[in-house]
């Protein structure tokens, strides 16, 4: 009796090992799927030399950002023709399991590589392909639950990129955007549940908003982004937004009823309300083009990163409601950004991590410090006291920000 | 200056005055000239760009068979200028209903003479990318029209007028390097295998027939477009027939011979595999590694290219080196010129380049020479007959790659003596109804 209970407990204990912390980072956009963290305790300053690198990995070309859950620290890299999925131990680096199959480098104007991240949901992590193959591990151990590949079962089209946008789950499903306004399989099995119709998709991670009891997920496709009921894909809504090379890749914002949208290739932003089946726009314009990485919202203010890895691309802030530009930022170039505790947490394209307060006044930086050479397009990552850093060779690094 | 130079322009200007040309040059370096652009992508957004910053020209038209591509161009035209274009599926509908001034052609190689020659028969003058042509003898065609209409060509040699190549053939010139014997020119970087990707429908708004135009006709695949055909050689020539134009066109440049007698080139896929073309996938068709070597009459160049491994044994994976009797000289891109000396106490010489960032080049400098130019008249620094030289090294090194043996060359005749099989490749059969240009 005291035996079976006791196993109980224990058996209680293992799974709650597996749920996520407060401060986990488990998919990409993090716990709230907003770029910002939970973690409050995190050393913010730092001496000049920058704070104690705890680890270093090398993980392969690509530009998959990293999930953390635990002691255990995820992401992509392609490595020898094959593309990579990495466990690492986040006390290390050490490799726990990974798991390589064949890819292409795909390095078509950019290095190549995965560019997409792993997501973590309770015992497994879901992973996906530029090229369509998708698969779902134990976490624990990194053996396959199923695996196939999207594309060649679909048909659909392959972005110039390939798909980009990293899997979702929802309730019994993974959403993914391939297509002109994404797929869905189950989540168990990997079975086709829903599909869209095969023009090329965007570059955007799915992103869900409930209204009225019902759950839609946002995607960005070529020319528009749309929004569709999660459960059964039937298209709610759709915003055109056409740009050179059919790029939207940065998620959208969410606040309430209100939906931010930014691209790049000189498109600009805006700012829609959704209303039932409906979307209008509040506000449009140019002071915000944002061609890769996503920006947060803190405290009714934008932060993103304008303009397009061709340009000189810099940190903005501008005003949610309005759409009006506070401040901006050069020197960034094409980096990307997340937030914790009110403050910014930027990694440049050449590598500098700078950590700013979220100040619509001007851009205050707290504290600065060059962790990573060569380039870097993929956000950093805040988790657990650790700021994880990785630039396109591979190079991954994790400094120790610890409140001690 | 010498006091001779410096008595000859005040001469000039004295008579300049005297004939009162200068309210009359005043006049014309204002106008604003018609301006069209074909081939509205990436680089060509980027020459557009310098023509609309000149403040010289009026954006009329944009010509492209991807209306993704029209679109967006023509937003940024309207950002960065307030005109508003008109766009063209056609570029031979553009050139008739808009008879532009300037036409600036930036599409795949396979359409640069096609098209050049189209605009310079309509009167206007051309800024064409390089290189001059996708066979020899179709960029011979686009000099002989050049020359015909009288109209002007400025192809895109931007390395010609960058400040560090332009220093750099000063002190080669000036015998710096001592006597040269020998040059390499090298492009490198990294990469693997090149796996397949799957052939597609082409994307809404693209008119893929019209795309390959005068080429063979392919299945559709996001490698070729936008932005990959320079790997395949139906619409291009490789690394050789990009990169190699500006490196051997650096050598050209140094040179008093105007072209190579001897050229052999061999090379392969060793590394990213055979080429993959079927129903279902392709993967790319141009070479991974090559090698082309260049003979001419007192001195040999060697080209090398590779798309693995990059160079990191070396200083630089990407430039020329000339080698004298006094040192090594690197032209390089990013990194500037440097001279090493062979003599140890001699110092190292080192001039950092000045170009434009993000994409590396010096197109501000090459456009206003080509307006400057036009306005006076006169050969710009790019001009079609000797792009067309620097073109024919690129062109002659993928011909005897594909040949499999050296072939001599008559630079004069522009033939490949005494060897027909050779001969027939440089020109090359046009899909209808496309025809082979003729001056």
């Amino acid at each position: 009796m005291i035996r079976s209970f006791l196993r109980t407990i224990f058996a209680l204990i293992a799974l709650a090992a597996l749920d996520v912390a407060a401060d986990d980072w488990p998919h990409w956009r993090g716990p709230n799927f907003n770029g910002i963290s939970n973690e409050k305790n995190w050393l913010s300053s730092w001496p000049a030399a920058g704070p104690p690198v705890a680890w270093k990995a090398a993980v392969g070309i690509g530009f998959s950002s990293v999930s953390v859950v635990n002691d255990r620290v995820f992401t992509m890299g392609y490595v020898d023709e094959k593309d990579v999925v990495w466990c690492l131990d986040a006390a290390t680096g050490k490799v726990l399991w990974k798991h390589a199959y064949d890819a292409d480098l795909g390095d078509k104007f950019f290095e190549g590589g995965p560019t997409s991240t792993p997501t973590l949901a309770g015992e497994v992590v879901y992973t996906s392909s530029r090229w369509g193959d998708v698969f779902c591990f134990e976490a624990a151990s990194g053996k396959i639950r199923w695996s196939k590949n999207l594309q060649k079962e679909t048909g659909l089209r392959i972005p110039d990129w390939g798909f980009a946008g990293s899997p979702v789950v929802h309730e019994n499903l993974l959403l993914l955007n391939l297509g002109d306004a994404g797929i869905a399989v189950e989540k168990e099995t990997g079975k086709l549940v829903w599909t869209s119709a095969n023009k090329d998709a965007g570059y955007s991670t799915p992103l869900r908003f409930a209204r009225n009891g019902e759950t839609f997920a946002i995607l960005g496709s070529a020319k528009s982004f749309v929004a569709v009921n999660a459960k059964t894909g039937k298209e709610s809504w759709r915003i055109p937004w056409p740009t050179q090379y059919g790029v939207n890749a940065a998620d959208p914002v969410l606040d309430g009823d209100l939906m931010f949208i930014s691209s790049g290739y000189g498109k600009g932003a805006g700012l829609f309300k959704l209303s039932g089946a409906q979307s209008e726009a509040v506000w449009q314009n140019k002071e915000l083009r944002t061609q890769m990485n996503p920006s947060v919202l803190l405290n009714g203010f934008l932060f993103g990163i304008d303009g397009d890895t061709t340009s000189k691309a810099s940190l903005k802030c501008l005003d949610f409601k309005t759409g009006v530009l506070k401040w901006a930022e050069s020197g960034i170039g094409s980096g990307a950004l997340m937030a914790a505790d009110g403050k910014l947490i930027v990694l440049t394209d050449r590598g500098e991590l700078i950590v700013a307060e979220a100040s619509p006044e001007r851009f205050k930086p707290i504290a600065r410090t060059q962790v990573l050479g060569g380039k870097c397009w993929t956000v950093p990552v805040l988790a657990n006291g650790h700021i994880y850093c990785r630039n396109a060779q591979g190079n991954l690094v994790c400094l120790d920000v610890q409140a001690k | 200056m010498n006091v001779t130079r410096r008595h000859f322009v005040k001469s000039a200007t004295a008579a300049t005055l005297a004939f009162g040309a200068v309210p009359l040059l005043r006049a014309q370096s204002t106008r604003k000239f018609r301006t069209a652009l074909i081939g509205s992508g990436w680089w060509g957004m980027n020459i557009l760009r310098e023509a609309m910053a000149s403040g010289r020209s009026k954006v009329i038209a944009l010509g492209d068979v991807d209306t993704r591509a029209l679109d967006a161009t023509a937003m940024h035209v309207n950002d960065a200028s307030g005109d508003q274009p008109k766009k063209y599926r056609d570029f031979r509908e553009l050139l008739d209903k808009e008879k532009p001034e300037i036409v600036i052609v930036a599409t795949p190689d396979h359409w640069h003479s096609l098209i050049s020659i189209a605009a310079l028969r309509a009167g206007a003058h051309v800024f064409v990318e390089k290189p001059t042509g996708h066979t020899v003898r179709e960029s011979r065609a686009m000099v002989d029209v050049a020359k015909a209409t009288g109209r002007l060509v400025q192809v895109g040699l931007h390395r010609r007028i960058g400040p560090h190549f332009v220093s750099g053939m000063k002190f080669l010139k000036e015998g710096g390097a001592g006597q040269i014997g020998m040059v390499r020119a090298f492009v490198h970087s990294g990469g693997g295998k090149e796996r397949p990707a799957p052939n597609a429908d082409p994307p809404e708004g693209l008119d893929w027939d019209f795309y390959c135009g005068p080429a063979q006709l392919r299945p559709f695949n996001t490698k070729i477009h936008p932005g990959g055909w320079r790997n395949f050689l139906g619409f291009a020539n490789g690394t050789l027939g990009d990169w190699g134009v500006h490196w051997l066109d650096q050598v050209l440049r140094w040179t008093d011979e105007k072209f190579p007698r001897r050229i052999f080139s061999t090379g392969g896929r060793p590394v990213q595999g055979e080429p993959v073309l079927n129903e279902r996938e392709q993967t790319s068709d141009a070479p991974d590694s090559q090698i082309a070597v260049y003979q001419f009459e007192s001195f040999t160049v060697n080209w090398e290219h590779r798309k693995f491994a990059d160079n990191k044994a070396e200083k630089s994976a990407i430039g020329c080196n000339f080698y004298g009797t006094k040192g090594t000289f690197h032209l390089g891109w990013r990194d500037g010129w440097t001279f090493y000396p062979a003599n140890d106490n001699d110092k190292i010489l080192h001039e950092p380049s000045q170009i434009q960032e993000p994409d590396g080049h010096n197109l501000t400098l090459l456009w206003k020479n080509f307006l400057e130019s036009i306005d006076a008249g006169r050969v710009p620094i790019g001009d079609v007959e000797s792009a067309h030289r620097a073109t024919n090294m690129s062109l002659l090194g993928m011909l005897s790659l594909k040949l499999g043996r050296s072939i001599q060359w008559d630079g004069d005749k522009e033939t490949i003596p005494g060897d027909a099989e050779a001969n027939q490749l440089l020109s090359r059969a046009y899909r209808g109804p496309w025809e082979y240009p003729k001056a």
